[in-house]
């Protein structure tokens, strides 16, 4: 007869159960400490050619969503922010992008995001993303065509 | 020199030789001299000797050989992991054994709490727009499932103001 499997005593499930928690909070806590790495690219669409810019070959088919011809990565750029706290881009055409991280939960981030023209709000929004996930914020004008910012948050 | 009583509690074991030296020789020398515990004595070992006759009679009777091969293929036989596994259930789940069904259960919760919002974060990689004020202007937000992307624009001219050349307008409006 085959000797059954020796199961684990209630005390050591509940020792993993406690382990479990304070390992949680504990990695929390962490990741509360940590800053965000946010990235902005500025990628100026326009219609006057079929330039692509080859640097923005992983983008290529989100941004073919736009049905541009021609993208070119004018400037990239990314900074440290801490939660609550505010990473400043500056945007050609004497723009400027305030980046802040607010929280994280499932692993997604949440960003606000503000794009001002000197000291004109243009737009305030609210975005939650996956680590690593970004997306694009486009229209503001610029030399002929339009400005594409593809905005990227990173939790180390 | 022992009395009655106590010699009546240790014949038992006298009978069956349990007890020491000194306990067994009180016990002997008590029944030498009482008649109603040498009776209590003689019932005994006659209770204890129609008992073994009996025992004798019914193990010559019985057949082992069976009952031995039997055991012998348990032992010898290649279970299957089903059976196996039948037999650790009903093991695991035996009354005694449900206490610790509490626990395991709590930590199943966690785990699956733990596991699940982030099973369904990891499948959902859009961005998501949770609120947006475009101070007045218009703007459109687009979710393009191919690529999972999430674009939000920005129309830069509010309806009447600074309306622009048509050239720039075809330029800042994308055909999505």
């Amino acid at each position: 007869m085959s000797r059954l499997p020796k199961l684990p005593t209630p005390a050591a499930l509940l020792f993993s159960i406690l382990y479990y928690c304070a390992a949680a909070a504990l990695s929390a806590a962490e990741k509360d400490a940590q800053a965000v790495q946010v990235k902005i690219g500025t990628i100026l669409a326009s219609n006057q050619s079929d330039e692509f810019d080859s640097r923005l070959r992983p983008l290529q088919k989100q941004l073919k969503v736009m049905k541009y011809r021609s993208y070119r990565l004018l400037k990239e750029e990314t900074q440290s922010a801490a939660w609550q706290g505010n990473a400043t881009f500056e945007i050609p055409g004497g723009r400027s992008l305030v980046v802040t991280p607010q929280e994280s939960r499932n692993k997604q981030l949440a960003l606000q995001v503000r794009l001002l023209e000197g000291e004109q709000p243009l737009l305030d929004t609210t975005v939650r993303l996956p680590n690593r996930g970004h997306f694009l914020l486009g229209g503001p004008p610029h030399e002929g065509g339009v400005l594409i910012l593809s905005i990227s948050a990173t939790l180390p | 020199m022992i009395d009655c009583k106590s010699a009546s509690e240790s014949l038992s074991a006298w009978l069956d030789g349990e007890l020491r030296g000194s306990e067994a020789e009180a016990v002997g020398a008590h029944l030498d001299v009482c008649r109603q515990c040498a009776e209590q004595r003689r019932q005994m070992e006659s209770l204890q000797a129609a008992l073994k006759s009996a025992l004798e009679l019914q193990a010559s009777s019985l057949r082992f050989e069976p009952f031995w091969r039997q055991v012998q293929e348990r032992i010898t036989e290649k279970r299957t992991w089903s059976a196996a596994m039948m037999d650790f259930m009903h093991s695991a789940l035996a009354a005694p054994r449900l206490a610790w069904a509490i626990p395991v259960v709590i930590v199943a919760l966690l785990g699956a709490l733990s596991i699940v919002p982030a099973w369904r974060a990891s499948r959902n990689s859009f961005a998501s727009v949770e609120s947006i004020d475009p101070y007045g202007r218009n703007v459109a937000v687009l979710r393009e499932n191919e690529t999972k992307t999430t674009v939000i624009w920005l129309y830069q001219n509010p309806e009447g103001e600074n309306e622009p050349s048509s050239e720039a307008a075809d330029s800042s409006s994308p055909s999505f």
